[in-house]
């Protein structure tokens, strides 16, 4: 797909977006309301604990709460496109243009997530680093964005193997459900690994959930050094690269299923 | 609401029953759903057991202590999805005018809208709840004398009234703005997030909007403390750990007349 046509989707989806206004403000409310749990939290259990836990100071723990819930919200799809459009037929049609149907997924997600990036994102940003002592070293900067954009592809792939789903089962709620419950449990957007009981970390380590928020927030933060940024970024493009093998094999069974069904 | 309940609820069990049958029909979906919604709130409580395993108490609360604080949101939560689902997507009905065929027929309308979809995966939420309920009042030592017994049922009681007034006050917003999905989402779902942790936590502000404002507290957090015997910390006032039926009541009976408002001023968006 070319870029023109790829920016055209984006520009087409964002625009889409735009016209819940009303929504959006209560949904920056709604970002800001997890702020202010998890900010109280971390400040009551820290100063019990004497001001540091799990290698963060409490400023750090605060950074990361807000940069975690800002690249949650800023990474916000809707994975319902692709469900919806295999169960009334027109992923048909999607089939026939002569554009790659991943591209053009890829293209209205990040048109999507531009809108909220821009519209819930950078307020809860601004407002925080207003209200806290945000640490972001600007020496993680490379290792940051790298590691962002890795951490984007990943949950978008995830996002896009899940709804392949939909061309074997008729109903893929409860598959898109189990898949929030990892995510929202694993992928560090709320608590950061480095709490999770000894036992279950290396088990963790193995799975791709922690790439999505967990790392790009603790190299954003500076938690671990740019140098040790590498490593994890490696696995994190491992990751993707899994998925795009894996959503291709589903997506050429899919493709074939769908011509057998004729129409 | 019609004079007669009796009515009102045959009705209520009626469409219960019509819609579980609907949902059963596929029986092997169903099961999944439940399975994966069950799985989803375990998920949940996933987070905060973590908190609690590395960090032990949270402002004097202890492992138990929360396990009851969370049992109580979640079984009370599971009771108010069970009577106060129809509510989802209320504004839906508004925008497609599916609400208007209610103001046509012998029954309140908000009646027929609350009672319309009953939800069956409702139970794993309160089934949540009561073992937490269990276990948290188990490790917490609580001491069942008979006031507590008779007290318990009066505050999953008056639990429901808030969650259920809360409701209805911000589906009656759509009355006036048609689209208020976002709200209802972060008012209902989001909302009870604040109450899972005691609310000792929070600075002055939010805690008197979570006693006052937006009386979740009442749930949960202010009962517990009656329940646990939590002596050492007052909010406020030590009175207000036993007024959560009434805060229901007077919440309910005020989103009632929300309600109604909303209906007089509704004017149908004619699709």
């Amino acid at each position: 797909m070319s870029p023109a046509l790829f920016f055209k989707f984006v520009g087409v989806s964002f625009r889409k977006e735009t016209a819940y206004r009303f929504d959006y403000l209560v949904m920056i409310l709604n970002g800001f309301l997890y702020v202010f749990i998890f900010t109280s939290l971390w400040k009551t259990v820290f100063a019990a604990s004497g001001g540091g836990f799990g290698g963060f100071t409490t400023a750090g723990i605060i950074s990361y709460t807000v940069v975690a819930m800002v690249i949650r919200i800023s990474f916000s799809m809707d994975d319902t496109i692709i469900p919806g459009r295999v169960r009334d037929g027109s992923v048909a049609v999607d089939l026939i243009r002569p554009v790659s149907f991943q591209m053009m997924n890829l293209a209205q997600c990040v048109g999507y997530s531009a809108f909220h990036l821009t519209a819930r994102g950078l307020p809860i940003l601004l407002v925080s680093a207003l209200m806290f002592d945000l640490h972001a070293p600007l020496r993680s900067l490379p290792a940051s964005a790298v590691s962002l954009v890795l951490s984007y592809l990943l949950l978008f792939m995830l996002n896009f193997t899940v709804s392949l789903l939909s061309f074997w089962f008729v109903e893929v709620f409860p598959f898109i459900l189990l898949k929030y419950a990892l995510i929202n449990l694993l992928a560090g957007g709320l608590v950061p690994m480095d709490f999770f009981p000894d036992f279950i970390r290396p088990v963790m380590a193995l799975l791709p959930f922690q790439h999505i928020f967990y790392s790009p927030a603790i190299i954003i933060t500076g938690r671990v050094a740019p140098e040790q940024a590498v490593g994890i970024i490696a696995v994190q493009a491992l990751w993707v690269a899994g998925f795009v093998v894996l959503s291709a094999v589903m997506w050429r069974a899919a493709s074939n299923k769908l011509v057998i069904q004729g129409g | 609401m019609t004079p007669d309940i009796m009515d009102t609820l045959k009705i209520y069990a009626a469409l219960a029953m019509a819609s579980l049958k609907a949902r059963m029909q596929y029986k092997a979906s169903f099961f999944v759903l439940i399975f994966a919604v069950t799985l989803f709130y375990l998920a949940q409580l996933g987070s905060l057991l973590v908190v609690i395993a590395r960090f032990k108490e949270i402002n004097d609360w202890t492992i138990g202590d929360m396990a009851f604080l969370f049992g109580l949101l979640t079984f009370s939560q599971g009771f108010t999805t069970l009577f106060f689902n129809g509510l989802q997507n209320f504004d839906t009905m508004l925008i497609n005018g599916e609400f208007d065929r209610t103001l046509v027929r012998p029954l309140s309308p908000l009646a027929q809208v609350v009672l319309s979809k009953f939800e069956a995966s409702t139970v794993a939420h309160s089934l949540i709840g009561a073992v937490a309920l269990y276990y948290g009042a188990k490790m917490s030592g609580i001491v069942w004398t008979t006031e507590k017994m008779v007290s318990l049922p009066l505050v999953v009681f008056g639990g429901v009234l808030i969650q259920g007034g809360i409701r209805m006050f911000v589906n009656a917003v759509a009355f006036w703005t048609l689209r208020n999905a976002a709200l209802v989402h972060t008012v209902v779902f989001s909302g009870r997030e604040f109450v899972v942790y005691p609310i000792t936590i929070y600075n002055y502000g939010i805690r008197f909007f979570l006693t006052f404002i937006f009386p979740l507290a009442f749930v949960n957090f202010y009962p517990a403390q009656y329940f646990l015997d939590k002596t050492g910390e007052t909010l406020f006032h030590p009175a207000l750990r036993t007024l959560t039926p009434v805060v229901g009541i007077i919440l309910f009976s005020l989103s009632m007349v929300a309600w109604k408002k909303g209906i007089d001023h509704y004017q149908s968006s004619g699709s």
